[in-house]
């Protein structure tokens, strides 16, 4: 799962970069309006931290600026202003959830993963794939009730897939998924980590269209 | 309490009305009651005239008295006039009387005069005889009753049609005062946007509603002002304060390298600072109030002040490769050395702090016959014009970005206005973008007629005892606070 942070306080944006990057995500951080706005317009995370008090461009404003272009990213607002009429606002203009400063972080990464599930359509925190569960909240795999042991890698695209059940993923997809900016990926690394779950979980989950991509069946 | 008013007010008016009515008609009836006792008594004159006419001589000392029948008939007289006669001779012996109860003769008094129900006249007639005439008041009396009864039947219904338009008049007179209260009453209850509505200029209610709203549209400006101030203060103790638990939360989440505890406590270090940083400018803000923390008005050498300021401040300049270049002239002000060190501090701190690297800052301090100027110059970026009418205000940052990196609170310029301000001076901003920023202060000259023969001394041990000491004390805090 991507995520991007918009955050101009950088103390902040480099704790919530480590948090999510513990999570799994892949994070992308920008520390002022206009680098957001351009990051969210330009890749397709799944999901995005914005602040709303920011140099060049105000969280509004990148919000709005957002959604008039299209951009169907979930997106929670992480803001100082408590007041209802800014979170009336902020939902209004598009945005999906809206936290407080300061916040709990368990709170935070349970919302976001939230956001995530229902951008996928997948209100289900287990998901149940033949013979394995996916536990997307302790992100654990399950085969017949042992515990599969997984990387965080293989875990992403596992999920991934899963969320987009029976319907085809393409490589670049997936990388963009996987990774943040700063990684620069070779072509065949996702092949490698397909090949490690086949391992680990069966060769049937995992079906390969070549040259396009990967899928589970429905 | 209106409806109070509103009865006493009517209470009062209907008790001077009545007194109104009850002397007019106590008027009404008293003249007619004289104007019927003047008939009678003419009536007396006439009938004790027939009465003489009516005498005839008969005998050596006696008379005749022969009355005209509407006189001597008892039946007659008892249904009209009412008129009972006496006629004594002149020893005193009776010759004719109308009633058994006549006694006398009674004195001669010739003007008409009240005795019980009657209106009698005793007058003389030819030969000494004495004629006594009276009429009955009975009738007078119950016409006078009459008319009473009348002006003071008409009287209470005039009284009470008043009272009842009273009422409403004092209604009419008061409701401005009702609206007043009501919306007095709303903003007691913190509707701060309650206004009275003045509609109706004619009423001289109007004014005072006039100056009301004036008062509560300031009311409303300071809590409007206090309630940002509140918001923004709590949205900059709040950043701080997520970057903490957040950073606390995942340090806790599971064991960390030390590395990683290093890394948390230097953010919440950093995080801390610029809450420390806040809650010193608030206080200071807060300490504003000249009532809490009074002025120290005395005669201070602004150049030494300035002087100091520099150099507690060259080291940050040199860090940042910036020059600092000084024209100052001796100038001596009355002041509160300690805050105008802040504002000085503050002043040349910002100049640095916002400036190109490889720039300068430009002090000059002169002073005219009026007086006294402190300009600090920067060659920085200078500030957009959009933001000058606001760079004032507390918590308001030209270029967020810019001045978070460098820690500030957004309280400097804040405080500078208002440290300007408590002295009576201005403080103004030229700024040009791309060239740089000039802060202007204009301190009024100080009044020397007290005491100028102390003024070199006592700002010197000021400058040495309070401030210069006091920096050295506090210099990492303090100069913390400017610098950051």
């Amino acid at each position: 799962m991507r995520l991007l942070v918009v955050e101009d306080e950088r103390d902040l944006a480099e704790t919530l970069r480590k948090v999510f990057d513990e999570e799994g995500f892949a994070v992308d951080v920008a520390f002022d309006g206009e680098e957001g706005l351009f990051k969210i317009t330009e890749t397709a995370y799944d999901a995005v931290i914005l602040d709303l008090m920011l140099p060049r461009l105000d969280g509004w404003r990148v919000l709005a600026s957002a959604r008039t272009a299209r951009v169907r990213v979930p997106v929670l607002l992480l803001t100082a202003r408590d007041s209802l009429d800014d979170r009336v606002r902020g939902l209004n203009l598009g945005a999906d959830d809206y936290v407080i400063k300061p916040f709990a972080l368990p709170e935070l990464v349970a919302r976001v993963r939230a956001l995530v599930r229902r951008a996928y359509d997948a209100p289900f925190p287990t998901l149940v794939l033949g013979a394995l569960t996916i536990d997307t909240a302790a992100r654990r795999v399950l085969r017949e009730g042992l515990q599969v042991d997984l990387t965080a890698r293989e875990y992403a695209i596992l999920e991934l897939l899963t969320h987009q059940q029976g319907r085809l993923v393409t490589r670049s997809t997936i990388c963009e998924h996987l990774y943040d900016e700063n990684t620069d990926v070779l072509s065949n690394v996702v092949d490698v980590h397909i090949a490690a779950l086949r391992r680990k979980l069966g060769a049937d989950v995992i079906r390969t269209r070549r040259g396009e991509g990967y899928m589970i069946d429905a | 309490m209106l409806d109070s008013l509103r009865a006493r007010l009517l209470l009062w008016y209907a008790l001077i009305l009545a007194m109104v009515i009850v002397a007019f008609a106590g008027t009404v009836c008293y003249l007619f009651w004289r104007s019927l006792v003047r008939d009678i008594d003419a009536n007396l004159r006439a009938d004790a005239v027939t009465i003489v006419r009516a005498l005839h001589p008969a005998g050596p000392d006696g008379f005749d008295l022969d009355l005209p029948a509407q006189y001597s008939d008892p039946e007659l007289v008892d249904r009209t006039i009412r008129m009972e006669y006496a006629v004594w001779n002149n020893r005193g012996e009776l010759i004719d009387r109308s009633d058994v109860s006549i006694e006398g003769p009674p004195p001669v008094r010739s003007t008409p005069a009240t005795a019980g129900q009657w209106r009698e006249l005793s007058s003389g007639g030819p030969q000494g005889v004495t004629i006594l005439v009276r009429r009955d008041l009975d009738d007078a009396r119950s016409a006078v009753l009459s008319l009473g009864g009348t002006v003071t039947a008409a009287g209470a219904a005039a009284l009470a049609l008043s009272l009842v338009g009273g009422w409403f008049l004092a209604g009419r007179v008061l409701s401005p005062i009702a609206r007043i209260s009501r919306v007095a009453t709303a903003m007691a209850a913190g509707d701060l946007t309650a206004r009275i509505p003045t509609d109706r200029t004619e009423n001289e209610l109007e004014q005072v509603a006039l100056a009301l709203n004036e008062g509560f549209d300031q009311l409303h400006r300071a809590a409007e002002r206090e309630r940002r101030f509140t918001a923004d203060a709590s949205h900059e103790l709040r950043t701080p304060l997520a970057t903490m638990c957040a950073e606390v939360d995942w340090a806790l989440m599971r064991d960390r390298t030390p590395a990683e505890y290093r890394q948390t406590a230097e953010i919440c270090r950093r995080a801390i600072n610029r809450m420390q940083r806040i809650v010193e400018g608030l206080l200071l803000l807060a300490r504003g109030d000249p009532a809490s923390s009074p002025f120290q008005w005395l005669p201070v050498t602004l150049t030494a002040i300035v002087r100091d300021a520099v150099i507690l401040l060259t080291p940050l300049a040199t860090q940042k490769g910036i020059a600092i270049e000084t024209r100052l002239d001796e100038v001596t002000l009355r002041g509160d050395a300690d805050r105008l060190t802040d504002l000085v501090l503050n002043l040349v701190s910002n100049a640095i702090e916002y400036n190109k690297p490889g720039g300068s800052v430009r002090i000059t301090l002169w002073a005219d016959d009026t007086d006294t100027h402190l300009s600090v110059a920067d060659t920085g970026i200078g500030i957009p014009a959009e933001h000058l009418p606001r760079i004032f205000e507390r918590f308001y940052r030209a270029d967020e970005s810019r001045t978070r990196g460098s820690g500030g609170a957004g309280l400097g310029l804040a405080i500078a206005k208002w440290i300007v301000d408590a002295h009576r001076g201005q403080l103004e901003c030229r700024t040009s973008a791309g060239q740089g920023t000039e802060m202007l202060v204009r301190l009024p000259a100080p009044d020397y007629s007290s005491s100028s023969s102390r003024v070199t001394n006592v700002s010197s041990s000021v400058l040495t005892a309070r401030t210069v000491s006091g920096w050295l004390r506090s210099t990492p805090a303090r100069a913390r606070r400017f610098i950051g």
